[in-house]
């Protein structure tokens, strides 16, 4: 059943399928049933008019019988086109009386006497077909034998079979194929919760987890299915939740005790220590940051339908950024289009990558140098710095976290670009490094439009 | 200037008290959001410095009850929370500011003092960065002390630059700001009135610098020399 991957249509093949069969079958049948019919109205016929001549059938004296046919019915057995031909048997076989005055009985002489129908084929080619009673007169029993030429039968029964049951074995067609089309609407309907449920379905993600399929209206062949993704979703939402709380509670333990590590520090005497346990803090709050936002990071999915204006995103990241590049003396710079540029995407965490992939600029930057931050309509922005560059055997690596160039400097490239990468994948983006021609890095990171 | 400190952490409480008190802000702190709703009804508060993390409600629901009641107090609010889906939440709840932990003591001064300067708060009204002070009231510069005459267009850029110094001013709010609806901007008319605020700066000898961020805005920032 590869073939037919949906209900409907295997239910339509199988109908078809079943069509053909009963529309062979069903004229067959009809055929069969209206010869059977047909035959049987011919037998009463046959016996009922045995039986009248049965009637006229009077003992005599002498232990015999006569046969006292009123001559208004004589015409009946003239043996006619429609009309009947008789014999009367003694319980020896002998013919005593017969219509054609031929002494011979209507069926062969080895059919046995008794109350049969029975068919004789006789020499002209034609069929005799006849009903045979029994009667018994002074204890003395008689047969009476009444017959009709087949090609005489009854012109109404021939036409019972011949024009009624061809317009019956159209008629069946159309039936079937009506059938077929409301069947194919019954399955819709029935199909139309399990559609809706999958249109449900659809929205369910890390961000929205807490969507379960609704289980009335479904089909009960169904609703199991249903009950049982639904189970699998309220494991999943937990464990997403764990998640969720485990990075905020970690959030909480790592930021708490750096806040009042910070404000210690703060309310120290100005002097060289307490300088440099406040740039200490600052670096570890960075990392802190980082990791948290790599968790977060990991169980991240841009939720359907969400989008977000890249080039506002982009200059809030350089608004957001540019204290920094001016404290190390450098420039920054929003440049590319200004109006606004629709991205599939969530707002924060491109303001994140776009942010990460600054600060690496101004870290490479030299002191006077430049970070050029462009944003294209296609959806592309590119981060370029007049750094020395990344070369071509470390592209491969500097997105990998904790990847560091030289493992001594402490504020080297660590998780910031990990992250941008992270958000990139999420986003069904990229992000890729090259030379900067006349040198330097450029960074570009590339967004599906809206 | 009172403010009412809202953090359940009683160590960082005081650490932060000490320090609000040494830049003359006097803090009442509590630990819980029943208290603090206790501390604003008994007492009108400049300002909130508001923890997220409270043990017996989350202060977002403390938040929004404030501004339920249509309370203007502004309110600082500080987290451990940051993550991506973290950060709209305390402003889209009517926060007037967010400082995520940890964070310098400057930076929280700097903040509240920011807040305490908006329109209908009185504090402040004179600006300092570096050699260069302006009071808000009359325009007046002043630069080492001394009375400078500075045009009122240009005046009014060194405000903006100033009540943002340090970080970045969008052009955008020069050119609402200086010309409101009214006039028709002239694509480079912020730029001019800068070009000669830097000039009139540089020339009485103001150690404070105004950086361009190209294509977003200005920043003003001290001129720590070089």
């Amino acid at each position: 059943m590869t073939r037919f991957r949906s209900i409907t249509s295997r239910v339509v093949a199988l109908h078809v399928v079943a069509i053909g069969v009963t529309s062979i079958l069903m004229p067959l049948a009809l055929y069969w049933l209206l010869n059977a019919a047909a035959n049987n109205l011919h037998r009463d016929a046959l016996r009922g008019q045995a039986f009248t001549v049965a009637s006229y059938l009077k003992p005599m004296p002498d232990g015999g019988v006569s046969l006292d046919i009123p001559p208004e019915a004589e015409p009946i057995y003239s043996g006619g086109y429609g009309l009947y031909v008789y014999a009367i048997l003694d319980a020896r076989g002998k013919v005593l009386f017969s219509s054609r005055g031929d002494g011979q009985p209507l069926a062969s002489p080895a059919a046995p006497l008794s109350n049969e129908w029975f068919e004789q084929r006789r020499s002209t080619g034609t069929v005799l077909i006849g009903a045979s009673v029994s009667r018994s007169i002074d204890g003395r029993l008689y047969w009476v034998q009444v017959g009709q030429d087949l090609a005489h039968r009854d012109v109404i029964i021939d036409d019972i079979v011949a024009s009624f049951f061809p317009r019956v074995a159209w008629i069946t067609f159309p039936i079937l194929l009506l059938l077929l089309l409301i069947d194919i609407l019954i399955f819709r309907r029935a199909l139309d919760p399990v559609r809706e449920a999958s249109a449900t379905a659809t929205s369910i993600g890390p961000t929205a987890t807490d969507v379960r399929l609704p289980e009335q209206a479904m089909p009960a062949e169904i609703v199991p299915l249903v009950r049982a993704v639904n189970q699998a979703l309220e494991r999943l939402e937990a464990g997403f939740r764990a998640q969720r709380e485990f990075t905020a509670d970690m959030a909480h333990e790592l930021r708490t005790p750096l806040a009042i590590m910070r404000a210690r520090v703060d309310s120290m005497d100005e002097g060289p220590l307490r300088r440099s346990l406040q740039t200490d803090i600052v670096n570890m709050t960075r990392t802190v940051n980082q990791v948290l936002d790599i968790a977060e990071l990991e169980s991240f999915v841009v939720a359907g339908g969400e989008r977000a204006d890249l080039q506002a995103v982009c200059a809030d990241a350089v608004s957001f950024m540019a204290p920094l590049a001016v404290d190390g003396g450098k420039a920054i710079a929003l440049t590319g289009v200004e109006a606004p540029v629709w991205v599939r995407g969530h707002a924060e965490a491109l303001f994140r990558a776009v942010r990460n992939l600054i600060e690496n600029a101004i870290r490479h930057a030299p002191s006077g140098g430049s970070i050029e931050v462009d944003v294209a309509a296609d959806g592309t922005v590119r981060v370029a710095d007049d750094g020395p560059g990344v070369p071509p055997s470390e592209r491969a690596n500097i997105f990998q976290r904790f990847w560091r160039r030289d493992r001594a400097r402490a504020d080297s490239r660590g998780l910031g670009l990990a992250i941008v990468a992270r958000v990139a994948a999420a986003h069904d983006g990229s992000v890729s490094v090259d030379d900067r021609p006349g040198g330097g890095a450029v960074f570009t990171l590339r967004l599906p439009p809206a | 200037m009172r403010v009412l400190l809202v953090e359940d952490n009683a160590e960082l409480v005081s650490l932060l008290v000490k320090g609000l008190a040494r830049s003359g802000f006097a803090a009442d702190s509590v630990g819980s959001a029943a208290d603090a709703a206790h501390a604003m009804a008994a007492m009108r508060y400049s300002a909130i410095v508001l923890d997220l993390g409270l043990p017996d409600e989350d202060g977002l629901t403390l938040l929004r009850s404030i501004r339920g009641r249509a309370d203007a107090t502004p309110v600082l609010v500080l987290t451990a929370r940051d993550g991506i889906s973290d950060r709209v939440n305390g402003l889209r709840a009517g926060a007037d500011d967010y400082l995520v932990k940890p964070f310098a003591m400057e930076e929280l001064v700097a903040r509240l003092q920011a807040l305490l300067r908006r329109p209908g708060n009185l504090l402040g009204r004179q600006l300092n960065v570096g050699n260069v002070s302006l009071d808000t009231e009359g325009r007046q510069v002043l630069v080492d002390g001394t009375i400078r005459a500075f045009p009122a267009r240009e005046a009014a850029v060194l405000e903006i630059l100033m009540r943002r110094s340090g970080n970045v001013a969008p052009k955008r709010l020069f050119e609402d700001q200086l010309f409101g609806l009214s006039g028709d901007v002239g694509s480079n008319a912020v730029e001019v009135y800068v070009h000669r605020l830097r000039k009139m700066l540089g020339d009485c000898g103001a150690r404070v610098k105004i950086h361009t961020v190209r294509g977003v805005g200005y920043l003003l920032a001290e001129d720590k020399g070089g």
